[in-house]
């Protein structure tokens, strides 16, 4: 089954724009035969939007934008990032997973990096779950960038069931050495191996590329194999769109080699958790 | 501190391009000293933009046969960008002859903040946006002009220390003259900023590379190996220049405030 990803640029505060960019890249993916495709993290919005989070964001059930959309998901799944007001003033940096004319799944950014670069905490409400879900792929998981970089939430959808995880992301390089690209595109590189052998699922990451005030979004969009094999990888600047052929039957064949989701004990991991929250001191 | 050179030309070439892109420009402007730094950034542009689309402005203060200007004419040719030479000195002249004074600092400031003037008349004149030619090491420690070299458009070279702007030119190609030249502001003839800093940019580098991109304390970086007192220094000079850096501070007096709490990305709807 072929996916693709949609390594994309997209302009600050610009939806109509973006949204010609997602039609144009829907095309693209339609071409060569994918029946997913996958946009980075905002990809309606673009990424630094600070105060103009609160004039971009959309309810995707209401929303002229997402009923464009909507209708092509019947002939093919699309990922998208996109701000959501959930409530009325509340907004979320969120990811949606469309198919046959429906949102399949809404997940909500959870881990808001607030620190250095990073201040989405101060424009964004948090997310509060992960969860997977059914899709024609089979159990499918959304995580939001940062997300990804929390085992624990990687964990949760693999406890859940997913036999695809699918990381949207609009991440800045930084970090320079001999090699060439950013020291930043091996700590994702690192998780999506780790991830998808030892969930033995399928990890789909699909970053952005181009500038927003200066920041380098540094793209290197994968695929890893339930088996922790890449892919295919983009590259670390430009615009692309990467069509790769997934074999869903190496979800099977990777869980009779490697036991970990038969053997999981969620159980013992919740009760533990239990244990070390009601440690915790003032 | 080291770099990958061709990974780095990509990265700022994609920079370029793509900044003026978003803001609908074709051309760009840069001031050329014949330095390193503004080779760099012309070479850069050319590279990104197509050399016809750079502007070399060559801006010498009354000698226009120095050998300084000679060498921005050679790299302007060698990269085959259009290039303009305005001579500073009757508008610095005309100035000082009713306000006179012996303070190089002063007339240094007066000359780098003359050219950023003519600088953005030509960036209205040609519709071209200004490639700020400032590197990390400038920035970190204020050594540069508010107002003055400081002002640009957008800022290509702005987080490689000067040394890596040196192995960046060794993969452009630049001449070895431009690569051997001692790193001078121009504030006066004869001038260079490693003598009035007093401290090399080699070892100004390695340090502030500890201080800021490893995140070292004081202490770490003396006990490195570099001495107290040029750690000292190169500390109380980027703690003494933090306004160089900043938009100026607006007392916030309204319920919404410009740079406090009116936050918009510089790119906003690009």
């Amino acid at each position: 089954m072929k996916i693709a990803l949609a390594q994309v640029s997209p302009r600050l505060g610009e939806l109509k724009q973006n949204l010609n960019l997602h039609l144009h890249f829907i095309e693209k993916a339609k071409k060569k035969k994918a029946g997913l495709v996958v946009f980075p993290e905002l990809s309606l919005t673009g990424y630094t939007l600070m105060d103009m989070v609160q004039e971009a964001g959309l309810n995707p059930a209401k929303d002229a934008i997402f009923a464009a959309l909507k209708k092509l998901s019947r002939e093919i799944d699309i990922v998208l990032g996109f701000v959501e007001e959930k409530e009325k003033g509340i907004f979320f940096n969120s990811a949606a997973y469309l198919s046959g004319g429906k949102i399949l799944h809404v997940h909500r950014k959870v881990f808001l990096p607030t620190h250095g670069m990073f201040e989405e905490a101060k424009f964004f409400a948090q997310g509060k779950n992960f969860r997977s879900f059914p899709t024609r792929y089979g159990r499918t998981g959304l995580m939001i960038c940062r997300d990804f970089l929390s085992y624990g939430a990687s964990y949760l959808l693999f406890a859940d069931g997913a036999d695809l995880i699918i990381v949207i992301s609009a991440a800045p390089g930084r970090g320079m050495s001999e090699e060439k690209a950013f020291e930043t595109s091996r700590m994702w590189e690192l998780m999506g191996e780790a991830i998808s052998f030892f969930s033995t699922s399928f990890v789909l990451y699909c970053n952005r590329v181009g500038f927003e005030d200066g920041k380098v979004f540094a793209g290197g969009s994968f695929v890893y194999n339930p088996l922790g094999k890449l892919l295919v990888k983009a590259s670390a600047v430009d615009e692309e769109l990467v069509v790769v052929d997934l074999d869903l039957e190496e979800i099977r064949s990777s869980r009779k080699k490697w036991p970990y989701k038969r053997d999981d004990k969620p159980e013992v991991i919740l009760q533990a958790l239990a244990r070390i929250i009601r440690g915790y001191e003032d | 501190m080291k770099i990958n050179a061709p990974f780095v030309e990509k990265v700022l070439c994609a920079f370029i391009r793509e900044e003026l892109s978003r803001f609908h420009f074709k051309k760009g402007i840069v001031g050329l000293s014949g330095g390193l730094d503004s080779s760099v950034c012309a070479s850069l542009a050319a590279k990104a933009l197509g050399p016809k689309n750079v502007l070399g402005m060559i801006l010498p203060c009354g000698d226009n046969c120095s050998e300084d200007v000679k060498d921005a004419r050679r790299v302007a040719r060698r990269l085959g960008l259009r290039s303009q030479v305005v001579d500073i000195s009757p508008m610095v002249d005309a100035y000082f002859s009713r306000y006179p004074t012996q303070d190089r600092i002063r007339i240094g400031n007066k000359m780098s903040r003359e050219r950023m003037s003519i600088l953005y008349d030509f960036s209205a004149k040609e519709k071209a946006l200004i490639l700020g030619t400032s590197n990390k090491t400038e920035l970190l420690i204020g050594y540069g002009t508010i107002h003055g070299d400081m002002a640009c458009a957008i800022n290509p070279l702005g987080d490689l220390y000067k040394t890596q702007i040196r192995d960046l030119a060794v993969h452009l190609g630049l001449p070895q003259k431009i690569l051997k030249k001692r790193p001078t502001a121009g504030l006066w003839p004869g001038q260079t900023d490693e003598e009035e800093i007093g401290l090399t940019y080699a070892e100004i580098d390695q340090v502030l590379f500890l201080l800021v991109d490893e995140r070292k304390a004081k202490e770490d970086v003396i006990a490195a190996g570099f001495a107290k007192e040029s750690v000292e220094k190169i500390l109380t000079l980027v703690k003494n220049s933090e306004f160089k850096r900043k938009m100026p501070p607006i007392a916030k007096i309204s319920s919404r405030t410009v740079g406090h709490d009116f936050l918009y990305p510089y790119d906003r709807n690009r």
